[in-house]
């Protein structure tokens, strides 16, 4: 399987809960967290297997790829 | 930097870790808990029906500090609006009701008000408890100690502790700083979703609907809530389902057989949170660590309650880490297995045996009989002659 492109993940703030599921699901290493106790949001993924996505109850949030390093 | 000295260093002050740090320091530890919110229990992710045993078993008074309402029995639906009513004022009238000398199942408690009574408890049996403190890490000594980093308003503190207690819940960090294999699947974990509702009425009874068309993988519930108030919420499992647990919420309150009586429904409050039907974790200790709670997956994974095993978790945790320490036993991952052990003797064993029959029922394909098993393990489960029903 090809090597999944990293990727940004932005969260809808208005939406959110703060349930915490995403950080719950989430297979990254310790810390992968923003401070608002959602998975982090300015660092890249390179996962990118969307669980995260998945389980948010209110669906609020989406992802871009990572911008390129120059 | 500061170099305090710890017998034990726990991280979370939820139902686990306050529990934990109270029992350790009732047996004389040195006992440090903290917790990185401002106010504990909020934002809520928890609907809070906890059983009156669960609560005295570890010593907590039921009290009007945290009680929403108080439970003497379940309701269980199937799709269709089946009923199995266990209503504990009709099957045991002596002893269960509201009446002098009668006492109520259980409680649906406000998790703010509950955890903060569970933290003063622990202070005052001569916890040490700081907020608004965040675990950043930790490192073992050569000395056969380990070091906690700690951001305690902004500011870094490093604590030095024979043993930290990651009760940090499902959101757990502690246990991947050790390495353990915390990851939990998408197909163990439920997405949930709950409104606090005005204009629903209630009965005393924890309402339990099962069903794939409200609640795929999972189920539905409608809890009192005090005050003429209720919850109705549910999760679901996304990979059996392509919506999100808000869209099976609002179909579940406008199209199922309760839309009449969710018709004027008012909504107060919005929660959610992630509950795992998974099995606990394999692995739940590693050198000068141990995890407890929703850290080390103590959950109930056919009704994914998680207060009372968090509470019973921590009073194994903190009378095994007592003893331990007063005997003078290094905490090397090999003498920690024995708190393992013990849980599993005492409440673990079980969940094991919940969690392959929670298997058992969500392996089998055809929907209809897997919703008629899981009304009847949900109708079984909560009967008085139920094996499990202590946990
Ligand atoms: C929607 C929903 C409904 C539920 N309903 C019920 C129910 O009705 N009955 C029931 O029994 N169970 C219920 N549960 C499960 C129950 O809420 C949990 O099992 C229980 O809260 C676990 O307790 P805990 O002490 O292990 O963890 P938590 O209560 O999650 O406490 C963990 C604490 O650790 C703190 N923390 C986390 N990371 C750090 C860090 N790095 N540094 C410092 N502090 C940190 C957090 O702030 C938190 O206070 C429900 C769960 C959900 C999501
Ligand atoms: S899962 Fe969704 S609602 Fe819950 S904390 Fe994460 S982003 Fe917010």
């Amino acid at each position: 399987m090809p090597k999944k492109e990293p990727v940004i993940f932005f969260i809808g703030w208005n939406a959110c809960i703060n349930c915490g599921a995403c950080v719950a699901v989430c297979p990254q290493k310790a810390g992968f967290i923003s401070p608002f106790d959602t998975i982090a949001v300015n660092t890249p993924c390179d996962i990118a297997c969307m669980v995260c996505e998945d389980i948010c109850p209110v669906s609020t949030i989406t992802h871009e790829p990572a911008p390129k390093p120059a | 930097m500061s170099t305090s000295q710890y017998d034990i260093v726990v991280i979370g002050s939820g139902p686990a870790g306050a529990t934990t740090a109270r029992v350790a320091a009732e047996q004389g530890l040195r006992a440090l808990l903290v917790d990185k919110r401002q106010e504990l229990g909020a934002p809520v992710q928890c609907s809070g029906a906890v059983s009156r045993h669960a609560l005295e078993e570890v010593g907590i008074q039921p009290a009007d500090e945290f009680i929403h309402e108080a439970i003497y029995g379940f309701g269980i639906y199937d799709q269709d609006g089946s009923e199995t009513i266990i209503d504990y004022r009709q099957l045991k009238p002596d002893e269960y009701g509201q009446g002098a000398n009668k006492k109520p199942l259980g409680y649906v408690v406000d998790r703010r008000r509950f955890d903060r009574c569970l933290m003063t408890m622990a202070e005052r049996a001569g916890v040490e408890v700081w907020l608004k403190t965040e675990g950043l890490g930790y490192v073992v000594n050569s000395s056969g100690s380990c070091t906690v980093q700690l951001r305690h308003f902004n500011k870094e503190i490093s604590v030095e502790a024979k043993v930290l207690v990651g009760a940090d819940g499902l959101q757990s960090q502690v246990g991947k700083w050790a390495g353990l294999h915390t990851h939990i699947k998408l197909t163990e974990l439920a997405s949930c979703l709950q409104f606090v509702v005005d204009q629903v009425e209630t009965d005393g009874l924890l309402e339990i609907i099962t069903g794939h068309e409200w609640a795929p993988g999972g189920y539905a519930w409608v809890f009192p809530k005090g005050y003429g108030y209720a919850e109705i919420g549910l999760g679901v499992i996304r990979t059996m389902t392509k919506e999100n647990a808000q869209w099976h919420l609002d179909q579940f309150i406008q199209h199922s057989f309760f839309k009449t009586r969710f018709k004027n429904s008012r909504i107060l409050e919005i929660q959610g949170g992630g509950v795992p039907l998974a099995a606990p974790l394999r692995t739940q200790y590693s050198d000068n660590l141990i995890l407890v709670g929703d850290a080390a997956r103590h959950v109930n994974p056919i009704t994914g309650g998680g207060i009372h095993t968090a509470l019973s978790g921590g009073r194994i945790a903190g009378q095994f880490l007592a003893k331990l320490i007063r005997e003078g036993v290094a905490p090397t991952k090999e003498n920690l297995a024995g708190y393992q052990e013990q849980w599993l003797e005492e409440l673990g064993n079980k969940m094991w045996q919940l969690y392959k029959e929670k298997c058992q029922i969500f392996k089998t394909k055809n929907l209809k009989r897997r919703d008629a098993m899981l009304y009847q393990t949900m109708s079984s489960y909560f009967s008085p002659h139920s094996e499990y029903k202590k946990i």
